[in-house]
């Protein structure tokens, strides 16, 4: 007799996972309008918790160096996307990204204050809500084959939106953490945390720079060198205590802009980015709590509602002199909608560091995610079909 | 059938230059299929000239206006450029020229959506986006049909100059091609490419024209992928032999070269017989494939001779024709060039010795353009 939920080994459970997720994604890939992504998520949905409960939470454990190469996988990819080059050049590009990351936050909090959560459960969630999910982006764009004027600005945005909600979010984090009190200990914290990623990233890009230089422009020795050098900068984030996600980014973002004599390679990391990324949509998938949705149900909804109204208004606000069309700006706007991923991976940094404060903000914004999950990816690919950027 | 429309007279030497260009995507130097984006944003601004699209939406290709001087034609090329090259900025991609892209995938290429060019791609199957390539065509006005003919067979003749003063595409498809120009290759699967028919006067060629559309074989002169064609609406004729240059500059110079050999030719009038054409696609090919390297056939003395030798010394019986037409630094320049044996392919080889890699080739390619 087979006891439920199965308990086995990291490796096999891990196989599964991708395994299963590969199965939903293709039958979710023959109906017209659903992305891969949604029978990803699906399928988690199925064999977790909130189905049928073949796999239960204490997988997160089990498979959490999965989850920090997959995050560090697509965070590098994700800060490689922010070319400094672009911002000079479209003098609008950054305050357009300032403004729809601001707006998102500043309004986010203001409501969840509103709503009667404490200043540091309503800044969390508002810098969760900030960040688009690059997953999300990097898999549709890449289904979809999408390549234009919309696509770009989307992935620059999500980068620096990623960029701002991974600071935030580094300088938030030592608040909540309550073995930390006094205001000098929680700064050095900060500073700590903050600089030490940016060194970190800093040592790992001058080093993978020198073994580049020894590899030459080949790009199948630069896969192999940079998919190296991602997971040991998550192995040494790790064990410095800092955040993988914003050491990772960080390191991506000097890939892309110090590498002054271009020793790398535009080396695409294409189907091990699809391995990773499978197994944290199936992930995302098993950990998906939509009960949050009758618990928190105008929390949720204010939290959706603004996060979209945020970002709409910043897009809009510097399309015209950016001199997009009426439709790259709405679609610019609704491809910014998906979350996931890094915000699940900044909510379990919380659980970890204070289990109470991180269990309200996860209810929330699980329950978000339960329903961006679900709809992001799908208005994500319709606002690359309507910009017409698909291949299709 | 459609009617060939009547060549416009024209009663001096002027020239344009039409040039299809490469939009790079600036993250990771393949091409960038934004044309259409592109075209929005280009015509928001004034210019002078045209800009249009091209059969595959990482292609557009700038018009020049008429003009006499050379020096005219420079400016207003580098103008054009200059504004391209901003409004590209702006939007993160890059121009470049060259005559073909080092390791774009033909098949990832996607129809500009005009009818045309829908039309095109359903007619020509893959040809279509393998047309992925691009070429400097150069108009040269006429003050007549006949004049028009005699010239575009007189042409025929210095054909492997263009080829080898312009070649810019060693690369194709990922690879080293050994030629010089390899995007010639690509034009030459067209069932309409080559050489004009041997006709001497506009009236028979009308009657031809005529008949080929009777044939349904062609709708419009443009239908007609010779290396030098006709071009009545505009009363002139059109070298479309050259690969796209790496700067406006060689451009420009290589539109002066071909004003002052059409002043040239009009002024001695040789008599031109179909024997020209017996090397004609022999010498093509030579040139294409070895470049400054190529040793031509001459069919009426019967001898062969160093492409280099005989540009040099069409650049001698082209002197006064320069001095007379203020070409003077293009045709200098050209005769630099053949001395230092420097054109797009040696460049582009020269470059990819250095950082042996093809997508740092098209980021020099691109601030090479940009000047």
């Amino acid at each position: 007799m087979i006891n439920l939920p199965l308990h086995m080994g990291s490796t096999a459970l891990f196989a599964l996972i991708i395994l299963l997720g590969l199965i939903g994604g293709e039958l979710a890939g023959k109906i017209r309008f659903l992305p891969k992504i949604f029978g990803y998520i699906a399928v988690g949905f199925l064999i977790g918790p909130g189905a049928f409960n073949w796999v239960d939470f204490s997988i997160l454990g089990q498979t959490r160096l999965f989850i920090d190469i997959s995050l560090g996988l697509i965070l590098f990819e994700i800060g490689r996307y922010l070319d400094f080059s672009w911002l000079r050049y479209d003098r609008y590009l950054l305050p357009m990204s300032l403004a729809e990351s601001g707006l998102t936050f500043i309004l986010l909090f203001a409501a969840l204050l509103i709503l009667g959560l404490s200043w540091l459960t309503a800044a969390l969630s508002a810098t969760i809500a900030v960040v688009t999910s690059p997953a999300v982006l990097i898999m549709v764009t890449h289904d979809l084959d999408t390549h234009g004027p919309v696509t770009r600005r989307v992935l620059t945005l999500t980068s620096l939106n990623n960029l701002f909600g991974l600071i935030i979010f580094t300088a938030l984090l030592p608040f909540a953490q309550t073995s930390i009190t006094p205001l000098p200990e929680i700064l050095g914290h900060i500073t700590y945390d903050l600089l030490g990623a940016i060194i970190l990233a800093l040592i790992m890009f001058v080093v993978t720079l020198l073994l580049a230089r020894l590899t030459g422009k080949n790009n199948e020795r630069q896969f192999v060198l940079l998919v190296g050098m991602t997971v040991l900068a998550i192995s040494l984030a790790r064990m410095f205590q800092l955040s993988t996600m914003l050491t990772l980014f960080i390191f991506g973002m000097f890939a892309r802009n110090l590498d002054s004599h271009h020793y790398l390679s535009d080396v695409n990391f294409g189907a091990v980015a699809r391995f990773f990324l499978i197994f944290l949509f199936v992930l995302t998938g098993i950990y998906l709590q939509p009960r949050g949705i009758w618990q928190e149900t105008l929390a949720v909804i204010t939290f959706i509602a603004i996060r979209f109204v945020g970002k709409s208004i910043g897009v809009f606000l510097f399309a015209k002199i950016s001199r997009l069309t009426q439709q790259q700006a709405w679609s610019t706007s609704l491809a910014l909608i998906p979350m996931a991923g890094v915000a699940l991976g900044m909510s379990f940094m919380l659980t970890n560091l204070n289990p109470e404060l991180g269990t309200l903000l996860v209810t929330i914004v699980s329950a978000a995610l339960a329903i961006l999950n679900l709809i992001g990816p799908i208005i994500a690919q319709w606002a690359f079909l309507k910009a017409g950027e698909a291949k299709s | 059938m459609t009617v060939l429309l009547p060549f416009k007279e024209n009663s001096e030497l002027t020239m344009g230059v039409e040039l299809e260009l490469q939009l790079v995507d600036l993250q990771n130097f393949n091409l960038a299929m934004e044309s259409k984006d592109l075209m929005r944003r280009l015509s928001e601004v004034s210019h002078t000239g045209e800009i249009k699209p091209e059969i595959t939406q990482a292609m557009i290709e700038i018009n020049s206006s008429v003009h006499l001087s050379y020096a005219a034609l420079l400016n207003e090329l580098q103008q054009l450029r200059d504004l391209l090259t901003e409004e590209a900025r702006q939007t993160h991609i890059g121009i470049c020229g060259g005559g073909a892209h080092p390791f774009q995938k033909w098949d990832e290429q996607r129809i500009y959506p005009l009818e045309r060019f829908a039309s095109l791609s359903e007619q020509y199957g893959y040809l279509a986006k393998q047309f992925t390539v691009f070429g400097q065509h150069i108009h040269i006005a006429c003050a007549n049909g006949d004049d028009a003919l005699y010239l575009c067979h007189a042409f025929a003749r210095y054909i492997p100059h263009f080829i080898v003063l312009s070649a810019a595409s060693p690369f194709h498809q990922g690879i080293d091609t050994s030629f010089d120009c390899s995007r010639l290759a690509v034009i030459s699967a067209f069932p309409l490419s080559g050489t004009p028919p041997w006709l001497a006067t506009w009236e028979e060629f009308t009657l031809y024209y005529e008949k080929m559309s009777r044939l349904s074989i062609v709708k419009s002169m443009k239908d007609f992928y010779w290396d030098v064609r006709p071009k009545p609406e505009y009363g002139t004729i059109e070298i479309r032999i050259g690969d796209t240059p790496l700067t406006v500059n060689k451009a420009a110079q290589l539109a002066a070269y071909a004003q002052m050999l059409a002043r040239y030719l009009l002024a001695h009038r040789n008599e031109v017989s179909q024997d020209i054409y017996l090397a004609y696609f022999t010498n093509r090919f030579r040139a294409a494939r070895y470049g400054f390297d190529a040793e031509l056939i001459d069919p009426f003395h019967e001898l062969h001779i160093s492409v280099n030798k005989d540009i040099l010394s069409t650049c001698q019986q082209l002197e006064e024709h320069a001095a007379a037409l203020g070409s003077e630094e293009a045709l200098e320049l050209i005769h630099n060039d053949v001395l230092n044996r420097d054109n797009g392919a040696n460049w582009l080889r020269s470059r990819y010795s250095e950082l042996h890699s093809l997508s740092d080739i098209v980021r020099a390619q691109v601030n090479f353009w940009s000047g």
